[in-house]
């Protein structure tokens, strides 16, 4: 020990500054990469977190494919004054914490102007949370009710995504006069599938159904047939169907192998592109359930065809699904907005987005003033047989055409706005 | 010890004293750590993560349990914290305290239940225990938000007397919260130089031999576990103020699996490892990702190389060169 006690104070401060070194860079290791991610200075920069791994990583690429639409078109445009647009893609892994540090440091690392994205109801309020606290303009393109309450909104918060509310309403408004008024309820047990149920009996409430039972299954079920027993024996005329992705390709499949098909009337709030496409007609057949948008919609709406056209010239020939059209039109909004106030700051382009009501893909739409949830059409569609397809992305028939008024919607006082 | 034996023993002298300032050591680390790393937001995950992994490390690395349940004591922390603040408005400083109190208390009634078992069947219960946790945070809606997770923890700024702090620049925000964790450092390192830290690491050397000397294993073991789930639960408290929301997979057993695999890269029994582990792992899948949505192979091969060549994990491994 006797160089200890010769020279302890420099031995000490030496390694303690070594060790403080070593530190740092090994538990930077794996971060210290300049250049990447970085984006350019004076670009309108749009950032977009979305699940590119995970369970919807189909619907995150179809938007990720229509925000790079609406980029491109604006560009080609002229910009804003020659600003270019920029989109900025990150991947929230599906999970609500991920997607806000990512949300965090694409405004304050990458300077994004706009966030756009979420195909999740608690992704989207969580990112929510983060854009309202630093004024920075959020346009979700995910279901949900919540973000629309007064609690979770903001005069920065946008929501382009059709919400339950509006998707079950429509779905019910059609369905229950049809096929009966005795209904059972088969819902994943999350928040999703709640609002969803919700939607349902408050119309249906109206036009005097009967609930049967609200069957809850968990997330992630890979067998339904312990339920459909229960389901035979209540015997009701319509069976809602609500949840989402491979739970809802896994009870289709099994209601049809287990005759619930011949005994009642299956109905679901969306029937959802990407799975019909991988599912096949089998599964789908004889299903009703709504959509915000289908290609062949281009037979009677001028502008469905443009967005086709355009998207099928810069996709390699494929049409855009349902997410698409809400990648494209939930960028295509912002920019329009920011071009319209020639800003990028935030009051100003969320004043010019209220003010904006435009036909961008689907006929006309515009933001309700008070919650600016979307007042758009609604789509109620049924699985197409191979036989009487055009293509093979000729999937679905479309049945009827709701066109959306502020009535459907819940009411602005409900929501909590004054 | 002869002038020949010291000068070949240097390096250890010199480390000898490094690890006697193990606390100082650390906090500087972490302070110039920002300054190195791109991204704020996650630096300021990756020091909370590594105060989680480092409350952890007190059960997995220095008692030798292995839990499979800590997310539930980072959640309790996290959701107690958060809910006091966005639904009651309580001040934030209660509201941590809340947190760290809540971790606390479920370390203790989980550990009431499961400190007797061992081995696979400790992680078995404590697993199970867990999940049990998450299912009243899924099902608690009210409370909790459930599914759609907890929003509005908003603490935008802090006034101590005439300074207000910004939490929502990210430099301030990241030193706010090592204010914390330095004082979590300074006691983990308090408790781990105690009598009562030597009583653990003999628990995880020789169970039997501990006993035999006449320590009370299962009280020491229990007060281990507690003092693990205050850690964790200041880290939750933290990372719910750090986001402004708690989701729900922070009960999950992935936030579980997640924080036994970062010890385990970082150096499972050592102070600053599991600090360099969150480093390491969160920066890793950040950084990848950026470049390919194949990021779980690409981080999966890079895991696997790290386990393989750096068997003690990665501070681990340096600190046995440093000591040859």
């Amino acid at each position: 020990m006797a160089a200890d006690k010769d020279h302890p104070a420099s031995f000490q401060r030496r390694s303690i500054i070594k060790a403080m070194a070593t530190g740092g860079v090994v538990l930077a290791g794996g971060g210290v990469f300049p250049g990447i991610l970085r984006a350019q200075a004076d670009n309108i920069r749009v950032g977009l977190p979305i699940p590119l791994t995970g369970p919807f990583v189909n619907e995150a690429r179809a938007v990720q494919r229509g925000a790079e639409l609406a980029v491109k078109e604006f560009n080609a445009a002229g910009g804003m004054a020659g600003r270019m647009a920029e989109l900025l893609v990150r991947d929230d892994k599906l999970n609500p914490q991920e997607a806000v540090t990512r949300t965090i440091e694409l405004i304050e690392k990458d300077r994004a102007h706009f966030i756009v994205g979420s195909v999740s109801s608690a992704v989207q309020l969580s990112v929510n949370n983060a854009t309202k606290q630093r004024k920075v303009i959020y346009n979700s393109v995910s279901q949900s009710d919540t973000i629309n309450e007064a609690k979770d909104w903001s005069k920065y918060t946008f929501h382009e995504c059709l919400n339950p509310h509006m998707t079950a309403g429509a779905v019910a408004r059609y369905a229950f006069p049809k096929f009966g008024k005795r209904v059972v309820f088969l819902t994943a047990d999350y928040a999703y599938g709640h609002e969803m149920v919700r939607g349902f009996q408050t119309v249906g409430k109206a036009m005097g159904i009967e609930v049967l039972a609200d069957i809850r299954h968990p997330l992630g079920q890979t067998d339904f047939s312990s339920y459909f027993p229960k389901i035979l024996a209540l015997k009701p005329d319509v069976l809602v169907v609500c949840n989402f992705g491979r739970d809802q390709a896994i009870s289709f499949r099994q209601a049809a192998d287990f005759g619930l098909k011949k005994q009642m009337k299956i109905i679901a709030p969306l029937l959802i592109h990407s799975g019909r496409m991988v599912d096949g007609h089998d599964v789908y057949a004889d299903i009703i359930g709504g959509t915000g948008y289908y290609w062949g919609l281009e037979d009677t709406v001028p502008s469905a065809k443009r967005f086709n056209d355009a998207f099928r010239a810069a996709n390699g020939g494929t049409y855009p699904t349902d997410y698409a059209g809400l990648g494209y039109v939930g960028v295509r909004g912002v920019l329009a907005a920011a071009k319209a106030a020639n800003s990028t700051d935030s009051d100003k382009v969320s004043d010019a987005l209220r003010a904006i009501k435009g036909d961008f893909y689907k006929g006309p739409t515009y933001y309700r003033a008070c919650d600016h949830q979307s007042v758009q059409s609604m789509l109620i569609v049924e699985s197409k047989p191979a036989a009487q397809a055009k293509n093979k992305e000729d999937i679905f028939n479309i049945l009827a055409i709701e066109n959306f008024d502020e009535s459907k919607l819940r009411s602005c006082k409900e929501l909590g706005h004054a | 010890m002869s002038t020949i034996a010291t000068d070949e023993h240097a390096p250890t002298l010199k480390f000898e004293s490094v690890e006697r300032h193990r606390v100082l050591a650390t906090i500087l680390a972490l302070a110039v750590f920002p300054l190195l790393m791109p991204f704020h937001a996650l630096a300021t995950n990756i020091l909370l993560f590594g105060l989680f992994a480092a409350g952890y490390n007190l059960t997995f690395g220095y008692t030798g349990k292995l839990s499979f349940g800590h997310a539930a004591f980072y959640g309790t922390g996290a959701y107690a914290c958060g809910i006091l603040i966005s639904q009651y408005g309580v001040h934030w400083s209660l509201a941590i305290a809340a947190g760290v109190t809540l971790g606390g208390l479920t370390a203790f009634v989980m550990g009431l239940l499961a400190i007797r078992t061992r081995g696979i069947y400790f992680a078995m219960v404590t697993l199970a225990l867990a999940q049990c946790v998450y299912f009243i945070g899924f099902h608690a809606t009210s409370l909790t938000g459930g599914d759609n997770g907890l929003r509005g923890v908003n603490v935008p700024a802090i006034s101590i007397g005439p300074i207000s702090i910004d939490l929502l620049q990210p430099f301030t925000r990241y030193y706010f919260m090592l204010t914390f964790v330095a004082f979590a450092v300074w006691l983990l390192s308090r408790i781990l130089n105690s009598p009562f830290g030597a009583v653990l690491e003999a628990i995880r050397e020789n169970e039997q031999r501990a006993r035999a000397s006449g320590f009370n294993i299962e009280r020491a073991k229990l007060l281990s576990f507690v003092l693990s789930g205050l850690f964790c639960g200041l880290a939750g408290a933290l990372t719910a103020i750090n986001l402004s929301t708690v989701g729900i997979d922070i009960i999950s057993y992935h936030t579980s699996g997640q924080v036994m695999m970062v010890t385990l890269l970082g150096g499972m029994g050592t102070f600053f490892g599991p600090f360099v582990g969150a480093g390491t792992f969160l920066a890793m899948e950040h950084v990848v990702t950026a470049f390919t949505e194949r990021w779980q192979l690409i981080v999966g091969l890079m895991f696997m190389g790290l386990v393989l060549f750096f068997p003690k994990g990665i501070w681990g491994t340096i600190l046995e060169w440093v000591k040859k």
